[in-house]
């Protein structure tokens, strides 16, 4: 039995494997204080990915159309080689890496610090799409970005309030923690615009319009101020600029805001004075509050909430982000993003000189390019190589066409993978990765907990360890000695994050802790904000609403939001191999209301097109009665009909996270 | 005959099966309590198994154009309500399923009785933890280890010295059952009603995990599939709704109709085709459970009121 992490949502279930002859056998470790023993589908079905037979087993380079088999040296020598050239030649920006939140600590540490010792901040990730707006939301209020207290601490929340997560699909086990409070009497209010499951046993469900976050987070908060149900202590002692906030409050009584969200004000009032009265109260939120142009203003409305009713820093209370993949947590904080080095010391300031003396390099002090803005970058010349571990961008970033077109003009394109997927065929060079099945390091979960990965099989064929082969490509470009362990990496990692400098491996086995772990905290840090807040006071923020990127007008009649479902992840490479995930959810599908299925005589299964100003895709129709009039879900997983072909380019100016949930759409029967 | 051996007996009795079996036992790693090899008496672990031991027999996947090879493994600390569960299975798919079958008649397992019931726990509504069929059975009292063994497995123990007690099961059964009464099933599979509000309650909560079947001992339910490397099987689960799935969908749609599925299967469909419940008391189902859907409720729900 070997102990460890399962590699899908950022719960961080600690799993045993018994591995044998391509065959697994997974459990739930009882012992865990995450996950108790339990699994969801994708824990007891999700793992035959990696024994799969489409592994990419050796270092290949593309010469015209024909892929040749190499050595990993000959690989290794070609794209530092290369790297070095073109960075030569154009400058470092000329250059950006894709880093993985499916990948390590230790891995996404090291692919940043090659990144900046080329020269250049162009190195980001998946988080941008998913959860960069928590990150500039949090920051500026609160000072850290993450959940503020433990899966643990869920068991004493009296009300839950969750907003824009489908907890149960998309973050199971979390999920259930919820569905087992509540049946022991604590308290649920649910805020999405599809009836979730957690929606169907809500005892407040707030069915609102994608996009409207804003508009009914202040209206709750107008009811709060106005019934003074507000924590007045906690704003005055722990809280600063409660009166400029207050004031923007005023403007949205719940009569007023129902005209944008279409939730009435009778339900918007029970809602608040459930989370305001019944303490403590936790908020749970996914992409439903990320994924918009107003995604970091949600955030901080979100933030707003917590601090006006002193529903933070205490057991049981909190904001739960709940981080998408198993390492995003983990990611963002080894600074594998544009704007922030390790440990979330903003590029442009003068911290970055603590990174200097530690790599003893000379290092970049500006902000680099972001995920979303790499491929603009790339079709308009300034950037000519691109390095990716471990992403599908192809089939995951909004606004498809353009990633396909910035793809195919670079001079070289690097893609670090387990398979052959849709981006690996723009690629030069690829090089065979492992799994995570195959490595040792550490991921960091949605709760902040550092949890040891410890490898169950070997990788396939001459496939490396993704530290590996960025180490050994380190060592190729600044002529340094390689690493020869994740440990040593991650030892590396504990002088460059203080709030990782108490962990070591020995004690992150077989319990993970949660960061901070230092010399105050030896045992790590269950709840954040206990006695103040990481910025110091937490800090208000009038937010005013502003509605979506795209609202439905007559030519575009519906609002698309894209999500994920329960059996499948992300674009599919690990779950859609899978054959009990994949017999689950085999096709892709858009939900449509049951009224408008009718309206414009649409059965149940009928190949249907959905068409945005930005592309157009055709696939079957899953009628029901979950989603609202006027709203069509479509699931991103599916290669056969990419739904972000849909999606535009519109960004939140803070994070410059993409709209993924809010697309004016038209349907065709 | 019941023998009684002591512990040192007891690891001469684990080589003898030696020379003709791998040897695995319930050992503890991490804290958990798993199967694995054991190379003494000493590591064996008499703790409840975090897991039922039927991947011995129905393995989590595997290829199916061949027919495994017989590999004689003996399988030591298994609990009695485990094992059951294969007395249980046999009806159904011995000498039916040929990957069953023959690692059925190749596997030794050797069961040790509880002598406390576990958390949860609810085996005395099915006869409690003396089993009446086992290959080789045990019971620790004190320094003693009373074994008995299946006529097919008797001449491991010649040489061991014969119990003077050779009621020591019987009583031990009275006494355990007696000591923690049972919950009377009471005739469930007349009981239990198709619009029992149960089901949609049950499925208000389920997350359709597959959990319930994975963790059962008597659940043989297995999906065949073709993937790259060949045609393969692996453990299913009646909750999902691909399982059992037909050209016009599945002729269970709801989830709450598949709930009532399992557990009509159970109590009410097995005890009319086979006459037994197949369920053992173990309650693996309600510990691993997420949100905690107790098939003990199924049998004490009071079905006329509704």
């Amino acid at each position: 039995m070997t102990l460890t992490i399962c590699p899908y949502c950022g719960t961080g279930c600690q799993i045993e494997v018994d591995y044998s002859g391509d065959h697994y056998t997974v459990h739930g470790y009882t012992r865990s204080v995450v996950n108790e023993g339990k699994l969801c589908i994708k824990g007891y079905q999700g793992l035959s990915y990696a024994g799969s037979r489409d592994r990419i087993t050796s270092p290949m380079i593309r010469r015209g159309d024909v892929w040749t088999e190499v050595s990993w040296d000959e690989a290794l020598d070609y794209v530092a080689r290369r790297l070095t050239e073109i960075r030569d030649k154009y400058g470092p920006d000329s250059i950006a890496f894709q880093a993985s939140a499916k990948c390590t600590n230790e891995e996404n540490y090291l692919i940043q610090k090659i990144a900046r010792m080329m020269g250049t901040n162009n190195v980001d990730h998946c988080a941008r799409s998913c959860h960069s707006s928590t990150v500039a939301g949090l920051i500026r209020t609160l000072g850290t970005a993450a959940a503020t207290g433990s899966i643990r601490s869920l068991k004493s929340t009296e009300t839950f309030f969750v907003i824009g997560s489908n907890t149960t699909e998309q973050h199971p086990i979390i999920g259930t923690t919820i569905i087992r409070q509540k049946k022991a009497g604590k308290k649920l209010i649910v805020a999405d615009p599809r009836r979730t499951k957690l929606a169907s046993i809500a005892d407040v469900f707030l069915q609102f319009r994608p996009g409207s976050d804003v508009a009914l987070l202040n209206s709750m908060m107008f009811v709060i101020l106005k019934k003074n149900l507000i924590d007045s202590e906690f704003i005055r002692t722990r809280t600063t600029d409660f009166d400029v906030f207050a004031a923007e409050i005023e403007k949205y009584p719940p009569e007023v805001t129902e005209q944008i969200t279409g939730v009435s004000p009778d339900l918007v009032e029970k809602a608040a004075e459930l989370y305001a009265g019944n303490r403590p109260s936790a908020i749970l939120y996914g992409m439903g509050i990320t994924q918009h142009i107003h995604g970091t203003e949600n955030v901080m409305s979100v933030s707003n909430l917590a601090l006006m009713t002193g529903n933070i820093g205490r057991y049981g209370s909190g904001i739960f982000p709940l981080r998408g993949q198993n390492n995003v947590q983990g990611s963002s904080d080894m600074g594998a993003l544009s704007e922030f080095y390790p440990g979330y010391i903003p590029a442009d300031s003068d911290g970055v000189e603590r990174f200097e003396k530690i790599w003893d390099a000379k290092l970049p002090k500006n902000i680099g390019l972001m995920l979303s803005e790499m491929f603009d970058a790339a079709i308009d010349g300034r950037v000519k190589a691109i390095y990716l571990m471990g992403e599908n961008p192809v089939i995951t970033e909004a606004n498809l066409s353009d990633v396909e077109k910035g793809l195919t003009n670079l001079d070289l394109f690097v893609v670090q993978d387990i398979f052959m997927t849709e981006t690996a065929k723009f690629a030069h060079v690829i090089l065979p990765a492992s799994s995570a099945l195959e490595k040792d390091g550490t991921f960091t979960n949605t709760e902040r907990r550092i949890q040891r990965v410890v490898a169950v099989k070997d990788p396939p064929g001459d496939a490396k360890p993704d530290w590996w082969i960025l180490s050994q490509l380190y060592s190729r470009l600044f002529h340094r000695e390689a690493y020869r362990s994740p440990e040593e990496i991650f030892n590396e990692i504990r002088v460059a994050i203080p709030n990782y400098s108490g962990a070591k491996y020995e004690n992150l086995y077989p319990d993970g802790k949660q960061w901070p772990i230092n010399d105050q905290h030896p045992e790590g840090t269950e709840i954040l904000h206990v006695d103040r807040f990481t910025r110091g006071l937490g800090r208000f923020m009038a937010i005013p609403y502003k509605p979506p990127s795209e609202t439905p007008d007559d030519q575009y009649p519906f609002i698309l939001t894209t999500g994920r479902n329960y059996y499948h992840w992300h674009s599919g490479t690990m779950t859609r191999r899978s054959d009990i995930l994949e017999r689950e959810s085999p096709n892709p599908y858009v939900e449509i209301s049951v009224n408008d299925a009718k309206k414009l005589s649409i059965r149940n299964g009928q190949i249907i097109t959905v068409e945005s100003r930005h592309g157009s895709i055709r696939l079957p129709a899953m009628v029901t009665s979950k989603i609202p009039d006027g709203i069509v879900f479509v699931p991103f997983h599916f290669k056969e009909a990419r739904v972000n072909l849909l999606v535009g380019e519109n960004l939140d100016p803070y994070s410059k996270i993409p709209e993924f949930k809010v697309v004016a759409v038209r349907v065709i029967a | 005959m019941i023998y009684e051996l002591t512990e040192e007996d007891m690891w001469r009795l684990l080589q003898k099966i030696a020379e003709e079996y791998d040897v695995f036992g319930s050992k503890e790693e991490l804290g958990e309590v798993v199967f694995s090899k054991i190379s003494s008496f000493s590591e064996v672990s008499e703790k409840k198994s975090s897991y039922s031991p039927k991947d011995f027999l129905i393995k989590r996947s595997e290829n199916i154009l061949e027919i495994p090879r017989a590999e004689k493994k003996a399988v030591i600390g298994v609990k009695s309500c485990d094992l059951r569960g294969f007395y249980l299975m046999d009806l159904q798919i011995l000498n039916k399923d040929p990957f069953y079958t023959v690692r059925r008649q190749n596997t030794l397992f050797i069961n040790f009785v509880c002598t406390e019931m576990c958390p949860g726990g609810f085996c005395t509504s099915f006869g409690g933890p003396v089993l009446d069929d086992y290959d080789i059975q045990v019971l620790h009292i004190g320094q003693s280890y009373f074994v008995e063994a299946d006529p097919r497995y008797e001449r491991y123990l010649a040489g061991f010295r014969p119990a003077s007690d050779q009621d020591v099961f019987v009583k031990h059964s009275k006494e355990f059952n007696r000591k923690y009464g049972k919950i009377e099933l009471n005739g469930i599979e007349k009981r239990m009603k198709w619009s029992s509000k149960l089901w949609t309650e049950f499925a208000n909560y389920c997350i359709s995990c597959g959990a319930c079947n994975y963790s059962c001992p008597t659940c043989y339910c297995i999906d065949v599939y073709d993937d790259e490397t060949g045609r393969k099987k692996e453990w299913d689960s009646c909750i999902l709704e691909g399982f059992t799935k037909t050209a016009a969908g599945n002729v269970r749609p709801d989830l709450s109709d598949r709930l009532r599925q399992r557990f009509y299967h159970k109590f009410k469909y097995y005890k009319l085709s086979k006459g037994e419940y197949l369920c053992t008391g173990c309650n693996r189902c309600v510990d691993d459970c997420p949100v905690d859907i107790d098939i003990k409720e199924v049998i004490t729900h009071d079905y006329d009121k509704e």
